[in-house]
Formats: C-alpha cells, sequence, structure tokens
C-alpha cells in the first residue's frame, strides 16, 4: 500500500516538476498584473512575446541539444554572425531577403555542422568545444563587420516582422510559437525526437542499441545552429541593428530558459514547451522591471536574482516529492 | 583500452598541456623576434598573473563538480571598489586587503549556500549572480573610480632582482592551492566529490561543505586577482573583469581539469595559462588584429581541447556527467 503510495506521488512529483514552470510563470504573470494593468491588454502581452522571440527561437532549438545531453554556447556568436551577415546581404532592400535568409540559415548549419562534428568525432566535454567555437565565430564576425555595425535593413522586413496580426499579435511572436510548436512535434511524434530522449538518458546504451547517435548528435548542432541564425534574423528583425555583439550572452539566457523550462543538464528530459514558458518568465520579469521605473543597473540586478529565485523554486518542486 | 590505460592516458593527458606549452614556447622562441627579450618574457608574466589566480580558484571549483560564472564581474567589482575604498592610501591596504578577501569569501558563502540548500544548477546560478554583481558595479560607478595604492601597483607591474613581482605572486598562490588540493584531506575529499559526490557521501565526507569551501576559494581567488588588475590599471576601471570567467574555464579545462569533476591539477592550469599569455603576447609582437586575435584565440582553443582530448582517449561523454561503464576506477 505504501509502495503504491509512493509510486503514486512519484508520479505527481514527476508530473510536478516537468511542468513546474508552467506554475512559475502563471505566478509571475498573476504579480506583474498585480502591480500593472498593463499586463492585462493583449498588445502588451504581444509586445513581451516579440521581445521575447530571438532568445526564445535560438533557445528552443538548443533546447534538443541540451536533451541530448550536450550544450551549445555557440549560440550568442551565431545570433551576431547571422545579424550582420544578414544585414550587409540585404543592403537595404527587402527584395534581396530571400536570398539574406537563405545565406544566412545556411552559415547557421554549416557552424551548428562544424560543433556537431566537433563534439561527435572529439568526444570532450561539448561545454569548452563550443566556448571556442564561439570565440572562432565572434573573432569571424568582428573581421566580417570591422567592429562596427554594418549592413543594412530594409525598411520592408522590419515592418512584415513586426505587424500586428489582428492588430495584437506580431508576427515575430507567430514565428516563435510556430517554430515552437515544429519541434515540439518533432520531439514527440518522430522517430527522430524519441532517440534524442533516448540517446539523452543512456549514451551507451542507445550506442549499443543500434541508434545512430553520432547522426543524432550532429543533426541537434545543425538544429540548435540553424535556430540560432533563425534567432538573429528576428533580433535584427526587432531592433534593426546589426552589431558585432548582437547576441552576446544571449547564450546564458537561453540556457536560464531552457533550465528553468524543465530540461536538465544530464539530458533525457525537457520540453520546447518548457522552453518557451522559460523564456517568458525571463522576459515578463525584464518587463516588470523596466515598468516599475528601475534604471539599467537595478535591472540587471534584479534579472539575476530572479533566475536565482525561479530555478530555486523550480528545484524545490521537482525534488520535493 | 580506456580501463586499461587510465593511469597510462591520465598522464599522456597531464603531458598533453606541458607538451603543448613546451612545443609553443620552443617554435615562438625560434621564430619570433623579441620575444625572448627578458622584458618581454616579464610581460608575459605580470599579464598572466590575474587570469592565472581566477583560474586556480575556478579549477577548485571544477575540480568539485561545479562551475563559478560570477568570478569575471566579481573580480571587477573588487578592481572598483579596491580603488575607491583604497584612494591610493597606502596605509588603507591592509583594511581593503581583509575586505576584499572578505568579500570573495561572502560571495562563494552565498553560491555554496544556494547550491547546497536549493540544489540549484551551478552554471545557472552563478550566471544570475553574474548578473547581479555586474547591476551593483554599474550602479556604483559607469566610469573608472578612485586610485590603486602603490604597494597593488608595484605587486603588478613591478620587478625585483629583475624578476616580475606578479610572477612570484601567483607561482606563491599557486604553491598554496597546490598543497591544498593534492596534499591536504579537504583537497582529496574534494577530488573524491567531483567524481562521484553520492558516494564521497556514502564514504562519510560532507559534500555540501566541500562545494561551499570551493566557491570560497574561487571568489577568493576572483577578488584577490581584482587586486593585482587594480594595480595593473591603478584605476577603478567598471569593466575590468569582462570574460575573465570564460577565460578562467578555458584555462582550467585546457591544464586538464575534467568539466564532470574529479580531475584537475593547479599546474596543469598554471601552464594552461601561460600557453593563452604566450600566444596572445605574440599575435601581439606579430601586430595581429584585435578582430583576428579574437578568431584565432577560438581556433586554438578548439584545436588545442583536441590535442590534449584524443590523446587521452579515456571519455566516453559529450555532456557534464560521467558515462555510464567508462573508466570511473581510473580517473585518478
Amino acid at each position: 500500500m505504501s509502495a503504491v503510495a509512493a509510486s503514486g506521488r512519484t508520479a505527481a512529483g514527476e508530473v510536478l516538476s516537468r511542468w513546474a514552470i508552467l506554475g512559475v510563470l502563471a505566478v509571475l504573470y498573476a504579480i506583474a498584473v498585480v502591480l500593472s494593468d498593463a499586463f492585462l491588454e493583449p498588445v502588451y502581452v504581444g509586445n513581451i512575446l516579440r521581445q521575447a522571440a530571438p532568445v526564445g527561437i535560438a533557445a528552443i532549438g538548443t533546447t534538443l541539444v541540451m536533451i541530448l545531453g550536450c550544450v551549445d554556447l555557440s549560440i550568442g556568436a551565431i545570433i551576431s554572425f547571422s545579424a550582420v551577415l544578414c544585414a550587409v546581404l540585404m543592403a537595404g532592400d527587402a527584395h534581396n531577403s530571400p536570398l539574406a535568409f537563405a545565406a544566412t540559415v545556411t552559415a547557421g548549419a554549416a557552424f551548428g555542422a562544424a560543433n556537431g562534428l566537433l563534439v561527435v568525432f572529439n568526444r570532450s566535454s561539448s561545454f569548452i568545444l563550443t566556448l571556442g567555437t564561439a570565440l572562432a565565430i565572434y573573432g569571424l564576425t568582428q573581421i566580417f563587420s570591422g567592429g562596427t555595425a554594418r549592413g543594412m535593413v530594409a525598411p520592408d522586413f522590419r515592418e512584415f516582422f513586426n505587424h500586428r496580426i489582428g492588430d495584437v499579435l506580431p508576427v515575430l511572436a507567430l514565428a516563435l510559437l510556430g517554430l515552437a510548436a515544429l519541434l515540439e512535434w518533432l520531439l514527440r511524434t518522430t522517430r527522430f525526437g524519441r532517440q534524442i530522449y533516448l540517446i539523452g538518458s543512456n549514451r551507451e546504451a542507445a550506442r549499443l542499441a543500434g541508434l545512430p547517435v553520432a547522426a543524432v548528435t550532429l543533426a541537434c548542432y545543425v538544429i540548435s545552429g540553424i535556430f540560432a541564425a533563425l534567432g538573429g534574423i528576428a533580433v535584427l528583425a526587432r531592433s534593426g541593428v546589426s552589431s558585432t555583439f548582437t547576441g552576446r550572452g544571449f547564450e546564458f539566457d537561453a540556457l536560464a530558459a531552457i533550465v528553468l523550462g524543465g530540461t536538465l543538464f544530464s539530458g533525457g528530459r525537457g520540453t520546447v514547451v518548457g522552453t518557451v514558458a522559460g523564456t517568458l518568465v525571463l522576459f515578463i520579469a525584464f518587463n516588470l522591471v523596466n515598468i516599475l521605473g528601475f534604471n539599467y543597473n537595478l535591472q540587471l540586478v534584479l534579472k539575476g536574482a530572479i533566475i536565482v529565485l525561479a530555478s530555486a523554486a523550480y528545484a524545490r518542486l521537482g525534488r520535493d516529492r | 583500452m580506456a580501463l586499461a590505460g587510465g593511469p597510462v592516458a591520465s598522464l599522456a593527458h597531464r603531458a598533453g598541456i606541458y607538451g603543448l606549452l613546451g612545443v609553443v614556447l620552443v617554435a615562438v622562441l625560434a621564430f619570433v623576434p623579441g620575444f625572448a627579450a627578458a622584458t618581454n618574457l616579464s610581460n608575459v608574466v605580470t599579464q598572466s598573473a590575474a587570469l592565472g589566480v581566477v583560474a586556480i580558484g575556478q579549477t577548485f571549483v571544477i575540480a568539485a563538480g561545479l562551475i563559478d560564472l560570477s568570478v569575471g564581474q566579481l573580480l571587477g567589482l573588487s578592481v572598483v571598489l579596491t580603488c575607491a575604498l583604497g584612494e591610493g592610501r597606502s596605509e588603507l591596504l591592509l583594511p581593503v586587503f581583509a575586505a576584499m578577501v572578505a568579500m570573495g569569501g561572502a560571495v562563494g558563502v552565498v553560491h555554496g549556500t544556494l547550491v547546497n540548500r536549493f540544489h540549484i544548477e551551478p552554471l545557472i546560478l552563478t550566471f544570475g549572480t553574474l548578473s547581479v554583481l555586474q547591476g551593483l558595479i554599474f550602479a556604483y560607478t559607469d566610469r573608472s573610480v578612485g586610485q590603486a595604492p602603490a604597494e597593488l601597483v608595484w605587486l603588478a607591474n613591478g620587478r625585483l632582482l629583475g624578476l616580475p613581482v606578479a610572477g612570484a605572486a601567483l607561482l606563491a598562490f599557486a604553491a598554496l592551492a597546490h598543497l591544498l588540493l593534492r596534499h591536504t584531506r579537504f583537497g582529496l575529499r574534494l577530488l573524491a566529490t567531483g567524481n562521484d559526490a553520492d558516494s564521497a557521501r556514502r564514504a562519510g565526507v560532507d559534500i555540501e561543505r566541500v562545494r561551499l569551501l570551493a566557491f570560497v576559494l574561487s571568489g577568493v581567488g576572483a577578488t584577490l586577482a581584482g587586486l593585482l588588475i587594480a594595480g595593473r590599471l591603478g584605476t577603478g576601471y567598471p569593466n575590468a573583469g569582462q570574460g575573465f570567467e570564460l577565460d578562467a574555464i578555458v584555462a582550467a579545462v585546457l591544464g586538464g581539469t575534467s568539466l564532470s569533476g574529479g580531475r584537475g591539477t593547479i599546474a596543469g592550469t598554471v601552464a594552461a595559462v601561460l600557453l593563452l599569455g604566450v600566444i596572445s603576447n605574440v599575435l601581439n609582437l606579430l601586430e595581429v588584429s584585435a578582430f583576428v586575435q579574437t578568431f584565432a584565440k577560438g581556433l586554438i582553443v578548439v584545436a588545442a581541447i583536441v590535442a590534449t582530448r584524443t590523446r587521452s582517449g579515456a571519455r566516453l561523454t559529450t555532456g557534464a556527467g560521467p558515462a555510464p561503464g567508462t573508466a570511473q576506477g581510473g580517473r585518478r
């Protein structure tokens, strides 16, 4: 009897820990609403989604790598490179957009493939390898841009992505939600998705069972690179600025979002929905700090405090079984 | 192969960073004009000292199976406060020194307590505190403030019998750290905790205390390095610590510290710091642009990791944790 009760509690704990982030998100949103009416306005919520889009899009791609039990610290650098490359190729004319998008996504995929090959064939820590490739990609971006902002964004391109569907939901926000739905579908219903979880749970067992560990790892890094490139395009659409350091630090914002969303560093567990919720927690928090009129320095302090508090709350919920 | 080659692989791996440093040194001594000059060599040491101190602190946390991303901003805060509080006055040197050590220790205690009590992922926790510390620095000042006491300037830039004082300071700090890691009960417990926390706990190790002390060492390392940087800059520059955390992690890992914990040497870390210092010095001597340097540094990090890791060949994991069935017993 007690065993049944215990297993019931474990299952409940499992569910709790998996979806704790939704609770955190709901609580934070409720606090935000109490502190400011603005959070009740659909347009404002749409704005938050739009702000969250660049980090969110990159984070959902990297979620796959994390479920695999690896990590990708190069996404901030890929975002910067992509923003600069896309702006340069666009050269202020929206007609160049398809070519610019294609080239940017290809570059992201190439960087992802380089990361994936290094991780697959070198078998050393993906943390340090992608830290190294991040430096190299930052260097490439600086060489390419000459250290300043370069390229020009077409006004039509920005207008399109910031256009509000039904006067509420910006296209950029829709892009985040659509891409997240796509990846969640990929993880949940395809064989590739199941293989990611299996490899993440036990890499060695997966290899012995004949799963294509190397190919899946490579594919996840390519996806991470592509989504980072899309994140770079999203930054460009949101801000219009293509400087060398556009994406600096985004990798850690993304990691915070992913971990808040319930993906484990050790792999084998995690959801794209959780990552999106984690991203929203971060951005609601940033907005809250802003709307309360704190200056940027205090925002940094509170941002850090919120990351710490939320992950503490999350770890608590997940562990109290 | 991995099982039988445990100690051998570990030896080859350790030779990896020293071998690499040796080869690079021979090459640049032979081919780069101006590198061998006494002033240049002592510059390399002087410029590497602060990173060395931070990286040694980082070696403790990484070997304990943790990580500390906050050290760069903590170093920055130390630089700013040292100069702002010290105001260049020698009589304030000791109080400021004590305050900085206390501050580093306090940040470490906060990290350790939060990790122990709330089981927060150290990477995320210290990323959060990085942001907090950065905010505190810039809330305090957004421009350079104060002045470093003359003693610190001497410590950071001076020479004694023709040798750089900062190098001697690094050497002394490294020697103490080496004794602590290799020849005390705490050091062995730290490595055991990093290797397998559950087993260590079952063997009676107070792993919470070990983790707390590891963070304290990392915090104190960062604030001490802040004193050196304050001496080098002469004034409290708020951005002084930017990027130190990543360089420190790179140095520790290049030096053979395993990111999954349980393995690491102070000598290896110091060798890696010198390697990074030599490379950056040579790129400067060759007048390579800062942009190309960043690119080259990235490639060199990747190449060095690949070179030293593939030779060890003992690891099957790509992630943070040890893969089941790998040479657990042969780690040390």
